[in-house]
């Protein structure tokens, strides 16, 4: 079903999923591209998650996906209070889990538990879209310029055009946060950061032809839905 | 550095490759050293390139540095691997 959200900056989409009663699951996706490269996966995780009996909630976030907001007025801030607001129209206390970067964003909202994949902070992220920036600069041969995030024009990296807020907001996320609550991490046999479970999976997120994997999203739900039912849920 | 060691990082490199730009386990076991990548293979655009070199540093511990980023380190699947296995730690 297509739900919406409305927070302070306007109305968002929100997909939803599952029963109408028991516990519910708040998803943050990854910023920018690894949110497309994984939508697909997402859906699956989400469907799985139903069929166990678990609802979930996906919100676009303003200035990604669907929304109509363009990217270059997305905020760090806008984001965390848009995910709170989206979190608080679901009635009752829902559980996050948040994929990748998504852990940068779902630090407001007024949740049972936080659940996270691989997950990295803002600065993390951002690492990532300057890498991919200059390598393809490389790649054509161009001059690297130093990133400005002083001036006022939008920049644009690895095509999103990212506003000088963004920046120096994302580049100042530079550790995770640790919240007050439940908390679980996963993370890929491949990373060798500290995590409560350890799977042996491959990076959807940094697929450049968006993938699925059906095995995964299982075995991710009955983690999730063990969690919850651990969590008193 | 030992034979084997090269051989972990060779292995490594393979499976970042298929990891990222999701080869079909044919496609990776059919990369030789002289296979082309940059510019070869549709799948390896920027940010696959920087999805490459990401997961190369976590998975052998290396540090990669954007001004060692060019071309010839992505020209072939061999350059790739003689790039890790110069990095990694000895």
């Amino acid at each position: 079903m297509i739900d919406y959200y409305d927070w302070r900056g306007g109305r968002e989409a929100m997909l939803r999923f599952g029963p109408e009663t028991g516990p519910i699951v708040m998803i943050a996706m990854p910023l920018f591209e690894e949110a497309n490269r994984i939508r697909a996966f997402v859906v699956t995780l989400c469907r799985t998650l139903a069929a166990r009996g678990i609802a979930s909630a996906l919100p676009d976030l303003p200035g990604q996906g669907e929304s109509l907001l363009p990217t270059e007025a997305a905020r760090l801030d806008d984001w965390r209070t848009a995910f709170a607001a989206a979190a608080a129209r679901l009635g009752k206390r829902p559980y996050g889990a948040s994929l990748r970067s998504g852990a940068a964003v779902d630090g407001e909202a007024a949740l049972a538990g936080r659940w996270r994949l691989s997950p990295l902070s803002g600065a993390a992220a951002l690492a990532d879209l300057r890498r991919a920036e200059a390598a393809g600069m490389k790649m054509r041969s161009e001059t690297v310029a130093e990133l400005d995030d002083t001036g006022s024009p939008p920049q644009l990296l690895a095509g999103n055009r990212v506003s000088p807020s963004l920046l120096r907001a994302l580049a100042d996320d530079a550790a995770l946060a640790i919240p007050d609550g439940p908390l679980r991490t996963l993370r890929l046999t491949s990373d060798p950061q500290p995590a409560d479970r350890k799977v042996d999976a491959a990076p959807l997120w940094r697929r450049a032809e968006p993938g699925n994997d059906p095995a995964l999203a299982t075995l991710l739900a009955d983690d999730i839905a063990a969690w919850i039912a651990q969590c008193g849920g | 550095m030992l034979p084997d060691d090269i051989s972990t990082i060779e292995t490594t490199v393979l499976a970042v490759l298929r990891d990222v730009l999701g080869l079909s386990e044919a496609r990776a076991n059919a990369l030789r050293p002289e296979t082309p990548l940059f510019g070869a293979m549709p799948e390896l655009d920027s940010m696959a390139v920087a999805g490459v070199l990401t997961e190369l540093e976590e998975r052998l511990g290396i540090l990669i540095e954007d001004d060692e980023v060019d071309g010839e380190m992505l020209e072939t699947f061999g350059a790739l691997v003689d790039f890790a296995v110069a990095k990694a730690p000895r």
